[in-house]
């Protein structure tokens, strides 16, 4: 069995194709099911968020399993097939499992390092377990996808820091506040931008929020959509003294909060540091109000230098994070090469077993006079040096560094102890989602 | 003498640092581990001395450190497991490896005075060296506050950012130091009144509690502070004062107290040497 992927994402399809191409969670289960009956196919798993489709399959032959999942995306989504040839990467064996890694790593995200990408994955993961579609190779591959994602959230910086506006103002409130939940929030104006943020803070349930405009009727509806209430454009001081976290957005052509201003509410608040951002352009606060000790002033050059600063950090993980994907590879491969010789090792303890049993049956006349402990001491010590005569070419044997020389080897093992024709059962101590899930394939590690 | 204490928190105060810098769990659950470690050896220790003396070593210098770094060990302990916070440790726990490295490095106090018998010493000892932790806590909350202040106040968010609790968080946890420290060190130097009064009418002719006055540095030096941190708590509830002043006069204040508790203990003679 061969490991694929096949899909599209959005470094390579434009979004019209990849809107096209998406599953929704509701129909997953049936895509998956549909794929599966598919003979080419062995265990599948289908991811499809908004920026990627793919398909992960166990396959017999690479181009079989490739024509096939192409041919399942083109009936099922109703793309022409020149359209998807043209946007499709493929990727097998390790280079899969790099790519999966990744993946779950939030490496080939669009904003690299989001961490909403390993719930995706695994939400994909669960849903074709649920239909069975998973079997030892995948289970063990998405489980060392989680393990790999999880080590690069825990291990580097890479989903550190804020990569929007609005995140970053929300992260920079809470390291100034505090719990926002304690805190008054005050939006000046009603604008596009002034809503866009106030949503984020309403999210985190804030324990007030005032909105005051000069349009009374904007002030009305924002309010009414992020929970807030309306103070009238001549109390905005009285607002502003009790608000903790201030968003202005308005349209003026002049400083709205000027300094004077601000320091005739600071006299009220007992030196409670007040956070104002001023995402207008031309700027709504005088630039002078920043002087003032309890004050923390971000514009938006200052909000985008933290965003850059983010990203720039990111960025510096990203080898770090490519690292432990790599180390995650590495282990996957070392796991996948060590099933090639599984049946070797079955059937040479079986070889091994049947020495001593035939020993054993031999001597059964000498050892039938013996206490049943002493003949059940016999037996246990018998298996135990077989158990250990076998434990380190078993081991060196699973840790073999390539498919041939594993061939090599276990031809070479094959004749030395007549083993014969080769057990094809194999160990399957996998993790594994249900006892329905499909058994576990011999997997080529390239 | 024992090393065994001291390699502890320092091995606690590297793990620290480790931690505050590659932010692994890992690292800091060691830092937690070691520390919590050092308590317990220092525990044992203390224990040790009080059965042999059948009284508790608080008689010299080196033991009035010893005492203090045992219990700002175990607030900071405290402050970590309810706050969730591990990142404060990288600034206590070498503070903490250094003091104790320089109490167990201490000569060895003389016989145990007559005098140091009562109850009411070791009660005054006690609550002082838990308010000198509490303020040593105040400040650690002042200096980070300070360096998270500076970055948040110069827009260039950076390695405190994104290591440190919020701005509120540290001045609230620094109020509470600043008030509980304060409640110990008045109730500490309330009841050292009481047994001065006591001693004075027991041995009179002693010249250390004869020496025991305003004019005395460490006596001085403890009053002054006092008088900081009372500052400082009215500064707070009446003059609106907090944040950044507050967290640098919890810093001053601790930088005082520092002064009582080496040079002044170690170089000046006081009324308090019962070596």
């Amino acid at each position: 069995m061969r490991l694929l992927v096949l899909g599209v994402s959005h470094h390579t399809a434009p979004i019209d194709l990849r809107e096209r191409l998406a599953f929704a969670t509701p129909d997953l289960a049936e895509a998956v099911s549909t794929l599966a009956r598919d003979p080419a196919l062995g265990e599948v798993v289908l991811l499809s968020t908004c920026n990627r489709t793919e398909l992960y399959a166990t396959c017999h032959s690479l181009e079989d399993g490739h024509e096939a999942m192409a041919g399942f995306l083109t009936s099922a989504r109703a793309v022409p097939a020149d359209d998807l040839r043209a946007h499709i990467y493929t990727r097998s064996e390790g280079d899969a499992a790099r790519h999966l890694f990744r993946v779950a790593a939030g490496l080939d995200s669009l904003v690299v390092g989001e961490p909403q990408i390993l719930g995706q994955v695994k939400q994909a993961y669960a849903s074709a377990a649920d239909q069975h579609a998973t079997g030892a190779l995948l289970n063990r591959l998405f489980h060392t996808a989680f393990t790999a994602g999880k080590r690069v959230r825990s291990e580097t910086e890479l989903a550190e820091g804020a990569v929007s506006v609005s995140y970053a103002a929300l992260g920079l409130a809470r390291k100034i506040v505090g719990d926002l939940r304690h805190a008054s929030m005050l939006v000046v104006g009603a604008g596009e931008m002034a809503e866009l943020t106030a949503r984020h803070f309403a999210a985190q349930q804030p324990k007030r929020i005032t909105v005051c405009s000069r349009t009374a009727t904007h002030a009305e509806a924002l309010a009414a959509d992020v929970g807030g209430t309306v103070v009238p454009w001549g109390d905005l001081d009285a607002a502003l003294a009790q608000a903790d976290v201030v968003v202005t957005a308005t349209g003026a052509r002049t400083p709205i909060l000027t300094r004077k201003r601000v320091q005739a509410a600071l006299r009220h608040r007992r030196g409670r540091p007040l956070f104002i951002i001023d995402i207008a352009l031309p700027r709504d606060v005088d630039p002078l109000v920043a002087g003032d000790d309890d004050v923390f002033l971000y514009n938006i050059d200052d909000l985008q230098s933290v965003i850059n600063e983010s990203l720039a950090r990111r960025s510096s993980e990203t080898t770090h994070a490519e690292t432990i994907v790599n180390q995650e590879v590495e282990r996957f491969m070392a796991w996948a090469r060590s099933r090639t010789a599984m049946p070797t090792v079955v059937a040479l303890r079986q070889r091994f077993e049947a020495i001593r049993r035939a020993e054993l049956d031999r001597l059964q006349p000498k050892i039938a006079g013996l206490p049943p402990e002493a003949r059940a001491r016999v037996d246990e010590i018998t298996r135990l040096i077989i158990e250990k005569l076998l434990i380190t070419p078993t081991e060196q044997l699973k840790a073999l560094p390539d498919e041939a020389l594993q061939h090599s080897y276990a031809d070479a093992l094959s004749h030395l102890f007549a083993l014969g024709d080769r057990n094809d059962d194999e160990d399957d101590d996998e993790p594994g989602p249900s006892p329905g899930g499909k058994g576990p394939r011999e997997f080529v590690g390239s | 003498m024992s090393v065994l204490e001291p390699a502890l928190y320092a091995l606690g105060a590297v793990l620290y640092a480790a931690h505050f810098i590659r932010r692994q769990p890992a690292l800091g659950r060691a830092a937690t581990g070691a520390l919590g470690a050092g308590v317990v050896v220092h525990t044992f220790l203390l224990g040790m001395a009080t059965v042999r003396e059948s009284a508790l070593p608080l008689v010299g210098a080196g033991d009035a450190l010893g005492g203090f770094v045992w219990l700002l060990a175990i607030v900071y302990l405290y402050v970590e497991l309810t706050s969730g916070e591990r990142a404060m440790g990288a600034f206590i726990a070498p503070f903490i490896a250094v003091l104790s490295v320089v109490a167990v490095a201490s000569a060895e106090p003389g016989p145990r005075p007559a005098i140091l018998d009562s109850p009411l010493f070791v009660f005054h000892v006690t609550f002082v060296l838990f308010a000198y932790a509490s303020f040593a806590i105040a400040a650690v909350m002042g200096v980070t506050y300070v360096l998270l202040f500076r970055e948040l106040k110069g827009r260039q968010p950076g390695v405190f950012y994104a290591r440190l609790p919020s701005l509120a968080a540290l001045d609230q946890m620094n109020g509470r130091a600043i008030v509980g420290g304060f409640a110990c060190l008045t109730a500490g130097m309330l009841i050292g009144l009481v047994w001065l009064l006591q001693a004075n009418r027991l041995v009179p002719i002693d010249p250390r509690v004869g020496a025991m006055s305003m004019t005395d540095p460490k006596i001085l030096i403890a009053v002054g502070s006092w008088l900081l941190y009372a500052f400082q708590i009215v500064a707070r509830t009446m003059l609106g004062w907090s944040g950044k002043r507050t967290a640098w006069l919890s810093a001053v204040g601790f930088v005082v107290i520092l002064v009582n508790l080496l040079p002044v203990a170690y170089l000046v003679p006081t009324s308090h040497a019962f070596e």
